[in-house]
């Protein structure tokens, strides 16, 4: 989809700034320092540099005038008739032709400098013919000058035309002068026209947008035409018929009935049948407007005739067949607004079934149409099925009374003494446990304290919570009271008991208060070493449990730093008949966890000079091993940054002369 | 007024904002010193465009004031005939500004007449051996061998064939080879592109006549065959002399005046 947007055309500087433009990029943007001294490949490719690049600024500036100003060729025949219309085609072509054939010559005039530059033998004579050759190309520009100012003048022009979208539904709104073609897009849309009671105050095309079955519509105002032949209408008027030959829109073609706007409706008629060609394939509408002032019906006979012969006409070339003539005529009053909304609702109709039947005639719409599947359950009978609804569900929808409207807020503002009188009360929709709280007055601040600071909604259930919990240590109290009839040995199992719960109580809301901020910390970092084997052993013997079994296990997995020497590995354990046993706790198992996996091997490529890997692996282990001793004490190694002598003598003795830095 | 002019519109509607003519004002009157403030804190190359472009403005600025001043000035009454009898010593008055007029036809007379028998640039700088050629190495073979190259523009004619390399002694290379010049005929006042035709004579010798080199002064045969111009005889010229008044090989184009 094509925009049509012409606010996008960069400003065309005038000749001058162009100049000025170019030559001071080039100044900024190329090297400025030259001297005779230099080598004459160097002076000379200096020189060519700046001209070369004057050539290239000038080239794209150039460029983007050209390709920014649309060919009226290529855009549609609307705009390209517009254009046209507006600031003369021709004058339009030749502007941006001599644009481009300056753009030619200045890469020509840079060529040529270039070539004659590769000859300079002198500073001077390369300098003189940068200077010629720049000032030739600024001449050429100079010249341009009112190709530009033209163009800078239509872009300016261009970027405020009404973005018209020429593929979109539109209405076109056309007529006499001063007919009410503007108050009618000035009621149906917010385009907002100047209205004024004379002929000729729309000057150009104006476009609103109105909606019609959620659509957007375009309306286009157009200026007012006269009756009279194409050639000696003028570029206002021209702007219309344009429109009117190129948009595929629904003309509304306005009358007016009364002849305030100056013109008989006998000359009303002779435009519309003049400029009946501009109508074709459009579905066409005539709405007659002002009849507040003259009506349709007490028109006179002859009238009467006029505008039933336009009718005819209207409904006639309407391709529609369903359209039919209804619609084709239309009264409205502007003034008054009667009328208005039904023939923007017509016009929009027309042209809406208009385009669904050329669609539907295009070849595209198969492609969619096959698409498209309304299911529907087959008849199996001629019995009609309608929907079912209990009689007493009607009845009840019938008495239902009729519910009050809800008061507005706006409205009881303007009961309650308008706009900065009225304050709208916030706490009427508040949520309470009891209506009367509402008004209740809550003061933010008590003893110095915020109060919203204090609010908390699950206070009720932390009470209750809190409650039960003083009941429950209130059981405990009654259980020590028991404690008499216990004897000693129970007693002391009792207080056992009790310490490890309060040991273990502790414990867990130590851990608990510094779980919450600290991370998960490795066994290997613990301090406090409290999970050691040991300990474990100790306890689990304690409780009476054999703790060998799982301190082996620990054992066994820990990870020693050293590396694990492997298990004493047993032959595989024989019964008597010489067969291996499965499933016993037998080396099987045993084997299984031995194994350490084995390191991986390293590939020593031979190279280097060596002879083959094993004398490489062999050299790698001798290094490595004459290392280590230096490593373990961080020395520094070969590799390192050395200063063997930090005030060697020869550079810090005696008197520094002409000759080297390094030596007195 | 097109859509999309909202300032116009609101001006119609609703008339200027209520200060927008004192703020013209003011800007107006503070012109004058932004403009000086920019004048004195400008540098360079800016500066001197700025200046040209000043005085420029002000020069013509002078001329339109002094043409609205014309009614109020008092000038001499150019043809009026002063009333009554002239004392003698005011007879010599207008005597002395025809006189002048006399001398300076006398003058012009005098010069068009010699201007006949002499070119516009009558003498010119002599130009060295050293300047006119640069040395070149040439061949692959010989350790020794050079040639000698042309600095200068030159024009070669069309018919020219290279003589075989072994005998070329001098280079006149296709980059600084012309053929068109930008020729002023000095009574029309007019300039036109013509051909040359040949060189007629080159004023830093024979050898460079020969060799076609174009430098400031040489006198050169253009095609006038465009211009139009007829011998009295009523034959049309075509071939005219012209003489170069410019470098072109410092300004990468030819410039000369026809002579008359």
């Amino acid at each position: 989809m094509v925009q049509y947007n012409f606010k996008k055309i960069t400003v065309v500087p005038t000749s001058k700034d162009f100049v000025d433009i170019v030559l001071s990029r080039t100044q900024r943007q190329t090297p400025t320092v030259v001297h005779k001294h230099y080598a004459i490949s160097r002076i000379r490719q200096f020189y060519m540099r700046k001209v070369k690049f004057t050539q290239q600024t000038y080239h794209e500036k150039l460029t983007q005038i050209i390709e920014d100003f649309p060919r009226l060729d290529d855009i549609h025949p609307f705009y390209g008739d517009l254009l046209n219309v507006l600031y003369d085609k021709d004058h339009y072509k030749l502007a941006l032709g001599q644009i481009n054939t300056a753009r030619n010559l200045i890469d020509r005039i840079a060529k040529d400098y270039v070539r004659l530059l590769k000859f300079g033998d002198t500073l001077y004579r390369c300098k003189q013919l940068k200077r010629a050759a720049m000032g030739r190309m600024c001449t050429l520009m100079k010249k341009q000058g009112p190709s530009l100012a033209y163009l800078e003048q239509v872009r300016q022009h261009m970027s405020r035309l009404p973005s018209i979208d020429p593929q979109t539904r539109t209405i076109l709104v056309c007529g006499y002068p001063n007919v009410g073609k503007s108050s009618f897009v000035n009621k149906i849309t917010r385009a907002d026209v100047d209205v004024q009671p004379y002929a000729f105050t729309t000057k150009s095309l104006f476009v609103g947008h109105t909606d019609y079955k959620y659509l957007r519509w375009q309306v286009i105002d157009t200026p007012g035409i006269l009756d009279h032949p194409l050639e000696d209408r003028n570029t206002i008027e021209m702007l219309a018929i344009t429109a009117l030959a190129h948009l595929r829109a629904a003309v509304l073609f306005v009358v007016d009935l009364s002849g305030s706007c100056g013109y008989s409706i006998a000359q009303q008629a002779a435009l519309f049948h003049s400029i009946k060609p501009l109508f074709a394939n459009k579905p066409l509408m005539i709405a007659c407007n002002k009849t507040d002032l003259q009506p349709l019906e007490t028109l006179p006979e002859e009238e009467k005739a006029l505008i039933e012969e336009m009718r005819r006409e209207a409904a006639g070339r309407d391709m529609g067949e369903g359209a039919g003539d209804e619609g084709a005529l239309m009264v409205m009053s502007t003034m008054n607004d009667e009328g208005v909304v039904d023939v923007k609702n017509t016009a929009c109709e027309r042209l809406l079934q208009q385009r669904v039947e050329v669609k539907m005639k295009g070849k595209k719409m198969n492609d969619v149409v096959n698409r498209i599947y309304v299911a529907e359950p087959r008849a199996r009978d001629h019995k009609e099925r309608p929907p079912v609804i209990p009689q007493a569900v009607l009845e009840a929808r019938a008495n239902e009374p009729a519910k009050p409207a809800r008061k507005l807020e706006r409205e009881l503002q303007e009961e309650q003494g308008g706009a900065g009188v009225y304050s709208a009360k916030l706490q009427k929709h508040y949520m309470l446990a009891d209506e009367a709280w509402k008004d209740d007055v809550m003061p933010e601040i008590m003893d110095g304290k915020n109060i919203a600071d204090f609010i908390d909604p699950d206070i009720m259930a932390r009470l209750e919570e809190l409650e039960r919990l003083e009941e429950g240590e209130d059981d405990g109290g009654e259980e020590e009271m028991e404690e008499e009839d216990l004897t000693a040995e129970e007693k002391e199992a009792l207080q056992a008991i009790r310490r490890r719960k309060r040991q273990l109580l502790d414990r867990h809301r130590a851990r608990k208060t510094t779980a919450d901020n600290r991370s998960m910390v490795p066994r290997k970092f613990d301090q406090n070493r409290e999970l050691t084997t040991g300990r474990m052993e100790e306890h689990l013997s304690h409780m009476g449990i054999d703790p060998s079994a799982a301190v082996a296990r620990v054992r066994e997995r820990s990870v020693s730093r050293q590396g694990r020497k492997r298990g004493r590995s047993e032959g595989p354990s024989m019964d008597e008949d010489g067969m291996q046993i499965d499933g016993s706790q037998g080396p099987a198992h045993k084997k299984m966890r031995d194994r350490s996996r084995s390191r991986s091997a390293v590939i020593a490529v031979p190279g280097d000079g060596f002879k083959d890997s094993a004398q490489k692996i062999k050299i790698q282990k001798i290094k490595r091993k004459g290392e280590m001793a230096r490593n373990r004490m961080a020395k520094q190694g070969e590799a390192d940054r050395v200063i063997p002598n930090k005030m060697p003598k020869h550079l810090f003795s005696g008197k520094r002369g002409i000759g080297k830095t390094d030596r007195r | 007024m097109p859509q999309g002019d909202h300032i116009e519109l609101h001006r119609k509607r609703h008339g200027y904002r209520l200060d927008h003519f004192e703020k013209k004002r003011k800007k107006e009157a503070r012109e004058v010193h932004k403009r000086s403030a920019f004048a004195k804190k400008v540098l360079g190359l800016k500066a001197k465009l700025y200046a040209k472009k000043r005085f420029q403005e002000k020069a013509t600025m002078k001329k339109t004031l002094a043409m609205h001043g014309e009614r109020d000035n008092k000038h001499k009454a150019e043809d009026a005939v002063p009333e009554g009898a002239v004392p003698a010593y005011l007879l010599d008055r207008e005597a002395t500004t025809r006189a002048k007029v006399l001398s300076n036809t006398i003058k012009q007379k005098r010069k068009e007449k010699a201007g006949k028998w002499e070119v516009p640039l009558p003498k010119v700088r002599p130009i060295a051996e050293d300047e006119m050629f640069k040395v070149l190495k040439s061949g692959k073979r010989r350790h020794k061998s050079w040639k000698r190259m042309v600095t200068k523009a030159t024009f070669v004619g069309p018919g020219f064939t290279r003589k075989p390399p072994k005998y070329e002694r001098f280079i006149r290379p296709m980059g600084l080879r012309f053929n068109k010049a930008h020729i002023t005929h000095p009574e029309l006042k007019c300039t036109f592109n013509l051909e040359i035709i040949g060189v007629k004579k080159n004023p830093n010798g024979p050898m460079y006549t020969q060799m076609g080199v174009l430098t400031k002064g040489t006198i050169i045969e253009v095609n006038v065959s465009e211009l139009g111009l007829v011998t009295p005889a009523g034959k049309v010229v075509w071939g005219k002399y012209a003489q170069i008044t410019n470098d072109p090989e410092n300004d990468g184009c030819i410039n000369g005046v026809l002579l008359v």
